[in-house]
């Protein structure tokens, strides 16, 4: 029964990091760049659910739940920003200026929630109260649960809309060849900005999710981008079946390895076991050929 | 019947490099007109000019609407579409998604012309459902120029459409013009195969080195 608690963990470790990761590979598709705030966005995630949870009164809980619609449109406006600030007005320069800019803002972001809200360690409020459920024998906790519930009906969503909509039609011709999407009328401004606000209120989600029962502190994006990034990488460049998988790849060895060791070996070996991975596939697990993306 | 398309005085530099001097020619409603030339003459990069992929000088117009200054999407919009060179449908996406993708944002309207165009492109038929990738090279350049009739254009702007493909290919290809050429559209082909132009052409254009010989 504790190889399958631990299981539990780890799928809803890995939902919240597949939310990351899609996030992250919307922008990269749309743009072709990396968005290094992006470990920065879940934080603000975190933190705008701390900060919505603290204008309710005083004594009276609220469950994250209701506070993910505005955790979505405060951190969708975030991502909004990061497209108009870091992005769109040097495009068409160097990545590296985009590397630059996007860093730069992170940045911008940490230090703006450490003077708001100081370097302390805080807590969302949990999705649906605490305290676990029995299952089948198997004891699950309702945070758990309710992250591997919330995650799926917004990878689903957003499925639904890449698959079955005209809107999502346009977003995967941008992200195949961009330049044909354009001769073809497909307003590429438009697109890279949805995919800028939807991949970080994804991001801003995961920090919701992540904040109760990790804490959240401003300086957390650096290593959230990392994962995200590796996930992109052991799960193919671009390929958003490839990010979720990878993510839940990560999920489930950090907690397999903190579980008979302790979670900062459990990172340590996360990194050894990509770089094994790269080595003996360099386009990651679920590489795919160039331009099959999203 | 469609607008005209007119293109006045037009030079396309890339970089320091001169890639067509003051070019100009009209594609007439309901005709084809060809673009012949050798390799590097200077087709593809007048095409790109023209759908505002390349910048450049000079006028362009489609009816009485200066497009000249447009945004490329804004171009398409205006009535111009553009097949390019090599086909370049999107290989993920379906044949289905790849004709949808250009269709008007009314659900039905473009169902129609989905079924429209696969009337005109029955051998797409039975593929709709397999990713652009797996196609032939000729049902890619089906696709391709059925993607460009998704969006009802008065201009067709084809850069190459024979090229690689089987003689029994390029018969089909030119029937196909000939048929959105009699439905009243202007079709401006760059082309090098002399042949296929001297076939279909109402009208040809020779370019050489940038700079066009018969206006």
């Amino acid at each position: 029964m504790l190889g399958a608690q631990l299981a539990l963990n780890a799928v809803a470790l890995g939902a919240a990091y597949a939310l990351v990761a899609i996030g992250f590979v919307l922008v990269l598709n749309a743009t072709t760049a990396v968005n290094f705030a992006h470990g920065e966005s879940v934080v603000a995630g975190g933190f705008a659910a701390v900060a919505l949870a603290m204008l309710v009164p005083a004594g009276s809980a609220i469950p994250g739940i209701i506070l993910l619609p505005g955790v979505l449109v405060l951190t969708a406006l975030l991502g909004l920003a990061i497209a108009a600030l870091a992005y769109l007005p040097i495009r068409n320069r160097p990545p590296v200026s985009v590397f630059v800019t996007t860093i730069a803002f992170g940045i911008i972001v940490t230090n703006g929630l450490n003077a708001a809200f100081g370097a302390a360690p805080r807590t969302a409020p949990a999705l649906l109260g605490t305290g676990t459920i029995e299952f089948l024998g198997v004891t699950a906790s309702r945070q758990s649960l309710a992250i591997i519930a919330t995650a799926a009906l917004l990878i689903g969503a957003l499925a639904f809309v890449l698959q079955r909509t005209q809107l999502g039609r346009q977003f995967r011709a941008c992200a195949q060849d961009p330049e044909m999407a354009r001769a073809l009328g497909i307003r590429l401004t438009r697109i890279t900005l949805l995919a800028f606000a939807l991949g970080t209120a994804f991001a801003g989600a995961a920090g919701l999710l992540l904040a109760h029962q990790f804490f959240v502190t401003p300086s957390d994006g650096a290593g959230l981008i990392l994962k995200a990034y590796i996930a992109v990488v052991i799960g193919g460049w671009g390929s958003l079946r490839g990010a979720a998988l990878g993510a839940m790849l990560i999920a489930f060895f950090e907690v397999g390895v903190a579980s008979v060791s302790s979670q900062p070996l459990a990172e340590g070996l996360l990194y050894v076991a990509v770089l094994l991975v790269l080595l003996v596939r360099p386009d990651g697990i679920f590489g795919e050929p160039q331009r099959l993306r999203a | 019947m469609s607008a005209a398309l007119q293109i006045d005085k037009l030079t396309v530099r890339h970089g320091a490099v001169v890639a067509v001097t003051d070019a100009s020619l009209i594609a007439a409603p309901g005709a084809i007109t060809c673009l012949v030339g050798v390799n590097g003459a200077g087709k593809s990069s007048l095409l790109r000019a023209v759908v505002g992929l390349a910048s450049s000088e000079g006028n362009i117009s489609l009816g009485a609407q200066d497009i000249s200054r447009m945004s490329t999407e804004a171009r398409i919009r205006a009535g111009l579409a553009y097949v390019p060179e090599g086909r370049r449908v999107f290989p993920g996406l379906t044949v289905g998604e790849n004709l949808l993708v250009s269709g008007p944002s009314n659900a039905r309207a473009r169902r129609q012309r989905l079924d429209d165009a696969l009337d005109l492109f029955p051998h797409l038929k039975p593929r709709i459902h397999d990713r652009a990738w797996q196609l032939s090279g000729g049902q890619q350049q089906m696709l391709a120029i059925g993607r460009a009739l998704m969006a009802r254009p008065d201009v067709y702007l084809l850069d190459e459409p024979t090229l690689g493909l089987a003689p029994q290919i390029i018969d089909d290809v030119a029937a196909s013009l000939r048929q959105l050429s009699a439905s009243g559209a202007a079709i401006l082909v760059a082309e090098q195969n002399a042949g296929f132009a001297e076939r279909i052409a109402d009208e040809t254009i020779l370019i050489r080195t940038g700079r066009i010989s018969n206006p």
